[in-house]
């Protein structure tokens, strides 16, 4: 048994699937990098902000003054090609990742399942010989060059592709999704003017039908996706499933990052033809070529299998953390990122911030809009540890104009998943004297469920 | 792999099986939900739209004939009148405001008809060169009704006072081009709104039936959210002194110089929203509104409807803004126990129609692009 694996882990495998992932990779994040400014993104969330909402202990994070986050957003496409190219690609792809990282550890407003997906496999692909085959950079340095390796490296992507698949899949069993066809009940029906479906679009069984579907297509299409007889259909509801998924819902790029790197579950074979197919089309005659292995050092494979282990530990534990802290966790949100938890819930607020003046306990009511943007007020209302940010921005701010020990405290009412809305937090907690932190955040008033 | 596909059969099973079991359940108890979302939308603009900017206009175009005779004939009377019509043409911008997307947006209507308090320092001053630019940026709080009600109330003076400086004084002729350049802007404003939603902008509406951001339900939804917060900070909390520590802020009031129909103000903007809401027009023709799609998605709120309880809560805060006397800026500080109540009622309809009523649409309302997941 423990043979058998080992085995499967160290059996040379070729290296074309990687080539293509890398290119596939570079190519895709060239375009999102491309879109995200072009939408004027930059600006509506690195630039306009006036205050950014960080992340427990990367709160040092800070964007960069003005016009120079566009720079930033040019090295991220500079990089993005490179890595598709395969030029100077080990350095393309730490630097795609520090910078991809940097641009997300700014403002949790942002947080999206996706940019964390992207963040680790630009991390991964890092630690992969992926220029070793059909890049400029075996142009560049011939010695580069190797035809095969050994399989764990392609596992690595493979692996993180079933976690992503598995995790989002365990999430979505719950009652909510399962039992009440919630948030599909209410996403569903707002698309009834669609053709065709639209009418089916606003029957209960529907809403249904899609959730109980979206969850068993999680859970099993990471098995069916390792197995070579299944590939084939699997990876015909990949490409239904996500076009699906786009159609319904804004989530921009990432159905169509997923069905291109989910590729990387067909055969070598497969891939050796589509790089043949894409030399034919440059008028490149295919040449035959040796078989060369890439061995990696001793010393190498240590580190790799120890990264390997630690990788996929964190992975699999990281989502379970939300077990430690008390609560409904959609409420709460605390554990909840991280975790693969996509399209769960359907959650909006309001929150409304009075600064009050301690000694007169006199009260302002605090305009919002004056200090966030629209998507910030929007993230914040319905967040716990937002709210406890922007209290802390708030004091700062109304100590500045003159008010002597003010208090921070909030009123936001919360709806979940079609429940009534209530308040999430009320006026008796002094936000800003709480802090964000690893803790239960014992302040929240608990979900009312029924 | 023969206990991979046994799993993936054995889930899929159970799946199937209790989803026909719900499928039954779901069937028996909730019928197919069909609601016609174009017919909304025709309703909306035809019978509701498109009527409060014609109702808007032809008050306006009232109010400069009676402002025109007043300057023809300079009487106490005449001033009367053309205040009265003043007063009225106000009133029904109220049942415009709303609808700030489209043809409206490109107007800019709020900011350029009715920013307030207005800068009586900028209107003297314009006024005084008699060189000024209305569309320059700095003379949005020189321009639109609030001037306006400046001009023709003056601040504490009295009507005889008032009508000396339209006739007598060294700036009369002036401050009568003032006046006309601030009607004329709105009147040239509301015109091509109404032509560009006659023109086109009609079938626009009509036709994006979607709940994507932009779509017109989206839009409909924020500016009536919008127009709500208007209502709770501009024409009440920020006078009440809700930003400024309590200390009332009386001159913030909407058409402060008027004196008499700030309360009246808010109340015509809250019954146009409670129409938009219930998709009813001003002659009180009850068409599909967001009243009749949240029935018809059947949309719970604690043991009652959501539609309920927002059409109960428009009820309650009616009743608590009948109680608000004029002139509100004396209200603000002399009563404010009843002001503070009509604010608190305010504030729980906000709640209801800003999240839970776009959250059980499906709505995205928020203006900013962005990707969700």
């Amino acid at each position: 048994m423990i043979n058998n694996i080992k085995t499967y882990f160290t059996k040379s495998v070729h290296l074309a699937p990687l080539a293509i992932f890398r290119m596939a990779f570079g190519i895709l994040m060239l375009l999102s990098t491309l879109r995200f400014i072009a939408k004027g993104w930059v600006y509506t969330m690195y630039i306009k902000p006036k205050l950014f909402f960080p992340y427990y202990g990367f709160e040092w994070i800070k964007p960069l003054e003005g016009n120079l986050m566009y720079v930033v957003f040019g090295i991220l496409a500079i990089a993005a090609l490179c890595i598709a190219l395969g030029l100077f690609y080990r350095a393309s792809a730490i630097l795609f990742f520090l910078v991809f990282t940097y641009v997300e550890l700014i403002d949790k407003t942002n947080y999206l399942n996706h940019y964390y997906f992207i963040s680790i496999m630009s991390f991964l692909l890092i630690f992969l010989p992926a220029h070793r085959y059909f890049s400029l950079d075996v142009y560049r340095k011939k010695e580069l060059f190797a035809t095969n390796a050994p399989n764990y490296f392609i596992l690595l992507i493979k692996f993180q592709v079933f976690i992503v698949y598995f995790f989002a899949g365990l999430a979505k069993v719950n009652s909510d999704w399962l039992l009440h066809a919630q948030p599909l009940k209410i996403w569903l029906p707002a698309h009834s003017e669609m053709p065709i479906i639209g009418s089916l679009l606003t029957q209960q069984w529907v809403a249904f039908v899609f959730s109980w579907f979206g969850c068993i297509y999680d859970l099993v299409i990471p098995f069916l996706l390792f197995s070579p007889r299944f590939i084939k259909p699997a990876y015909v509801l990949v490409i239904i499933f996500h076009l699906a998924t786009s159609l319904f819902f804004n989530i921009g790029m990432f159905p169509y990052i997923m069905i291109t790197l989910t590729a990387i579950f067909f055969t070598e074979n497969f891939h050796i033809q589509l790089i043949n197919k894409i030399e034919s089309l440059f008028k490149r005659s295919k040449k035959t070529e040796p078989m060369i292995y890439y061995n990696p050092s001793p010393l190498t494979v240590k580190l790799f299998y120890s990264l390997f282990f630690i990788h996929f530990t964190l992975q699999i534990l990281i989502p379970f953390r939300y077990l430690f802290y008390d609560g409904n966790l959609y409420w709460t949100e605390q554990g909840y990122r991280f975790s693969w938890r996509v399209m769960l819930m359907e959650k909006a607020g309001t929150a409304f911030f009075y600064v009050r003046e301690k000694n007169t306990g006199k009260e302002i009511e605090v305009s919002n809009s004056d200090y966030l943007t629209p998507m910030q007020e929007k993230m914040m209302a319905t967040q716990p540890d937002m709210l406890v940010n922007y209290a802390h921005f708030l004091k700062d701010e109304f100590q500045k104009k003159g008010i002597v020990n003010p208090e921070v405290v909030s009123e936001s009412y919360v709806t979940l998943n079609g429940k009534a809305s209530c308040l999430m937090v009320d006026k008796k907690t002094d936000l800003s004297k709480e802090e964000d932190s690893f803790k239960t955040k014992k302040w929240i008033i608990p979900f009312n469920n029924n | 792999m023969k206990k991979i596909t046994l799993i993936i059969i054995a889930l899929l099973f159970i799946g199937i099986l209790t989803d026909c079991k719900k499928k039954k359940k779901s069937e028996e108890e909730d019928p197919e939900i069909s609601f016609d979302k174009s017919g909304m939308l025709s309703n909306y603009s035809n019978n509701v739209i498109a009527p409060n900017f014609t109702v808007a206009k032809t008050a306006l175009d009232s109010f400069a004939l009676a402002y025109a005779d007043f300057i023809q004939t300079k009487t106490v009377a005449n001033l009367l009148v053309a205040r009265q019509k003043f007063n009225r043409a106000y009133n029904q911008y109220q049942l415009m405001s709303l609808f700030e997307f489209g043809p409206s947006e490109t107007e800019i209507v709020r900011a350029n008809f009715d920013t307030y308090p207005t800068d009586s320092v900028q209107i003297k001053s314009n006024i005084s060169t008699g060189t000024y630019n209305l569309s320059q940026v700095n003379n949005i709080p020189a321009k639109g009704f609030p001037a306006i009600d400046y001009l023709l109330y003056g601040h504490n003076i009295s009507d005889a006072s008032v009508l000396t400086l339209f006739d007598t004084d060294a700036n009369a002729a002036n401050r009568n081009g003032y006046v006309n350049s601030c009607l004329g802007e709105m009147q040239t404003k509301l015109n091509s709104i109404i032509s560009a939603w006659n023109a086109s902008y009609k079938n626009t509406f009509n036709a994006s039936t979607g709940s994507e951001i932009g779509s017109s339900l989206g839009l409909l939804i924020n500016q009536l959210n919008y127009e709500i917060d208007l209502i709770k900070n501009g024409k009440i909390g920020i006078p009440l002194g809700k930003k400024t520590l309590g200390v009332a802020l009386p001159e913030k009031c909407e058409a402060y110089y008027a004196k008499t129909i700030s309360v009246s103000l808010a109340k015509t903007c809250l019954s146009n929203i409670e129409n938009v809401y219930l998709g009813r027009s001003i002659n009180g023709a009850d068409g599909l509104g967001l009243d009749d799609y949240l029935e018809a998605l059947k949309v719970q709120h604690n043991s009652g409807t959501l539609n309920d309880a927002i059409k109960n809560q428009f009820s309650i805060v009616k009743v608590k803004l009948a109680l608000v006397n004029e002139p509100l800026s004396v209200s603000v500080t002399n009563d404010i126990a009843t002001v503070d109540a009509a604010y608190v009622e305010l504030v729980k309809l906000l709640v209801l129609l800003k999240t839970d009523m776009p959250s059980a649409l499906g709505i995205v309302i928020t203006y900013q692009d962005g990707d969700g997941d």
